[in-house]
């Protein structure tokens, strides 16, 4: 049963009036605690053209829409019958009055044809139903493969609507050995589309995306050595960026500026945390602690880094919080002997790590604000690696729960467990931090 | 009169010299006949012009690293859980592997440093190179240059046993030493 209750950001409900025609900058709504989800009217698709072809990819777009929707905690679907006791709809002539009466507060039509060469042409138009208001209008031309694409990014258009940022049109990096041996990968947030990035016999790691999911920082001992790359995966151009010691765990900063890592490049050759900048190339050392510290996660403010540090005792880690230079280091997860691996939540207000008990890795959320912690994960299996959706609603995270090592999400309340993969062995999946 | 005498003398004593000198050996009456004996085999040194014998250690060194590796000739050593100590059972071993690399002086040694599942990714790539580094500055410690040990961590992300008990988990807390250059 979906709850009726949100909760995520702040405060204010503000409409902004749009333009009439090709509203660009539209209404903004912002999600408060306790407003109800917002009802959305999808109903089939206009297709113009007569090919089975075309309706099979008319369906396909609205089922992902549907799935999005469904998916996204925010918005829920009018169920299918409502459609019945009111009129067709009609694109050219709205009547707005029929979808208020169902409930409706959102609008979503689409019209789908082919062009000349055979590719989908596919229009989408989005409006608020009680002020019987155009929002925002998309048009898409794709081949086959990129009609699950269009689905996503209209789901991205409502997300918009309500100043989030993009969610169903980005992409989970992760590990998979199913060709061999580990390499990375990419997949769209719900499990489709999974494509290989990196082709070497050796070993790559700990994949990282940038901010604007174009490049990706990793760890590959293809020279015989744990080195440090970033790889822009639309140019296909390659760089090292470290390469004395061990170097992983990259973190980009927010603002995509910045790449914290963990690398054993001192002289004592200990993990220790450093900051490269990507506009010098400076690489600057954050920690100066005999401690292994490791697994830097950026708040979204970028003035802060969780991490992982055993210096209150060896083989016993803890998260702790320092300032992005380094200092004012303080300790955040406490109860136990074993914590490592922090993922700062882009919504800035918790901090979802793993607890290890016995042999039982378990994900647990912090709540900054209040100080509280929520066991998500309840599987007596070992659950690690979580990273957060870019709207602080969904963590992904690795879990050997089924027998065999897999990618998993999960919602920020522990509800919607899902299985992402089953070739071979996956982990270390990145969605932003 | 003397001085004849002292001539004669003197040609007596050297014509007798000669004689002597030019004496023919004595006629020796051949010896009864006996049982033919072996000729006596007599060891004749002659120089050969023959390859020098390699001594082990270069026969050894001829093969591959491939080859070298695959006899495995540095042993592993193994960790407690959540440990990079060296243990008191891997010091022998530790001691062997030093005199072997004493022993090939050219051999340059990655040592790769694993862990079991048990741990989480991050702590356990720190973890490995702690103990692949726990054995470097041992057997540098026992005189192994540390100019031809190099350490890697794989944390645990390559295990060696698939199982999920302890017997496993335990050989998989290791460190393993590949030759890398010979």
């Amino acid at each position: 049963m979906m709850t009726k209750k949100l909760i995520t950001g702040l405060v204010l409900l503000t409409l902004a009036a749009a333009g009439v025609l090709q509203a660009q900058q539209e209404v903004l709504l912002k999600i408060s605690e306790g407003m109800p989800m917002v009802s959305v009217a999808l109903p089939p698709f206009i297709v113009r053209a007569a090919s089975p072809e075309a309706q099979a990819a008319a369906q396909e777009i609205l089922q992902a829409l549907s799935d999005d929707i469904k998916y996204s905690r925010i918005f829920q679907l009018l169920p299918k019958e409502y459609y019945g006791y009111i009129r067709p709809l009609n694109p050219d002539n709205i009547f707005f009055k029929d979808w208020d009466s169902i409930q409706a507060k959102l609008l979503v039509t689409g019209e789908l044809s082919a062009d000349d060469s055979g590719r989908t042409v596919f229009s989408g138009k989005l409006y608020d139903v009680k002020s019987e208001r155009f929002i925002v209008g998309k048009r898409y031309q794709t081949e086959k493969s990129g009609l699950r694409l269009i689905a996503h990014k209209m789901a991205d258009e409502l997300m918009k609507l309500y100043g989030e940022k993009p969610v169903f049109s980005t992409r989970v990096a992760f590990v998979s050995n199913r060709d061999g041996n580990d390499e990375i990968y990419m997949m769209d947030y719900d499990g489709a589309n999974q494509a290989r990035i990196t082709f070497n016999k050796v070993k790559d790691y700990m994949p990282a995306w940038s901010p604007d999911q174009r490049t990706i920082a990793f760890t590959s001992y293809k020279r015989g050595n744990a080195d440090l790359y970033l790889r822009n995966i639309y140019e296909g151009k390659e760089t090292l960026i470290a390469s004395k010691g061990t170097n992983y765990a990259a973190a980009f900063s927010p603002d995509g500026k910045k790449l914290a890592f963990c690398s054993t490049m001192s002289e004592d050759g200990n993990a220790e945390i450093y900051v490269l900048d990507l506009e010098t190339m400076k690489v600057k050392r954050l920690t100066y602690n005999s401690a292994i510290d490791t697994a830097p996660s950026w708040s979204p403010t970028g003035r802060e880094i969780a991490f992982t540090s055993d210096r209150t005792g060896q083989g016993a880690p803890q998260v702790y919080i320092m300032d992005a230079e380094g200092s004012n280091v303080r300790k955040a997860s406490f109860g136990g002997n074993y914590f490592d691996s922090p993922a700062w939540s882009p919504t800035g207000d918790r901090i979802a790590y793993v607890s290890r008990v016995e042999n039982i890795f378990d994900l647990y959320v912090l709540n900054l604000r209040t100080n509280q912690t929520t066991k998500l994960t309840e599987s007596n299996a070992r659950n690690e690696t979580p990273s957060w959706s870019p709207d602080g609603r969904h963590i992904v995270f690795t879990s050997n729960m089924s027998g065999s090592v897999q990618i998993y999400t999960i919602d920020y309340d522990g509800t919607n467990l899902r299985r992402l993969t089953d070739r071979g062995e996956n982990k270390l999946a990145n969605w932003t931090n | 009169m003397k001085r004849f005498l002292i001539y004669s003398l003197a040609i007596i004593l050297v014509f007798s010299l000669a004689v002597s000198c030019k004496k023919k050996p004595k006629e020796v009456p051949p010896p009864p006949p006996q049982a033919q004996e072996q000729p006596k085999v007599e060891k004749v040194e002659q120089p050969v012009v023959k390859e020098p014998s390699l001594s082990e250690e270069e026969i050894f060194l001829q093969r591959s690293l491939e080859q070298i590796n695959k006899d495995k000739p540095l042993a592993n050593i193994y960790f407690d859980y959540d440990r990079a100590l060296i243990r008191d059972d891997a010091r022998p071993v530790l001691e062997t592997n030093a005199s072997w690399l004493t022993r090939f002086k050219t051999i340059k040694v990655l040592i790769e440093g694993h862990c079991d599942e048990r741990g989480t990714e991050e702590y356990n790539m720190a973890l490995g190179e702690k103990r692949a580094k726990a054995a470097m500055d041992y057997l540098a410690s026992l005189g192994v240059p540390s100019s031809r040990l190099r350490i890697i961590s794989y944390g645990k992300s390559q295990p060696i046993e698939p199982g999920h008990n302890e017997s496993a988990w335990q050989k998989n807390r290791r460190d393993q030493f590949l030759v890398i250059e010979k």
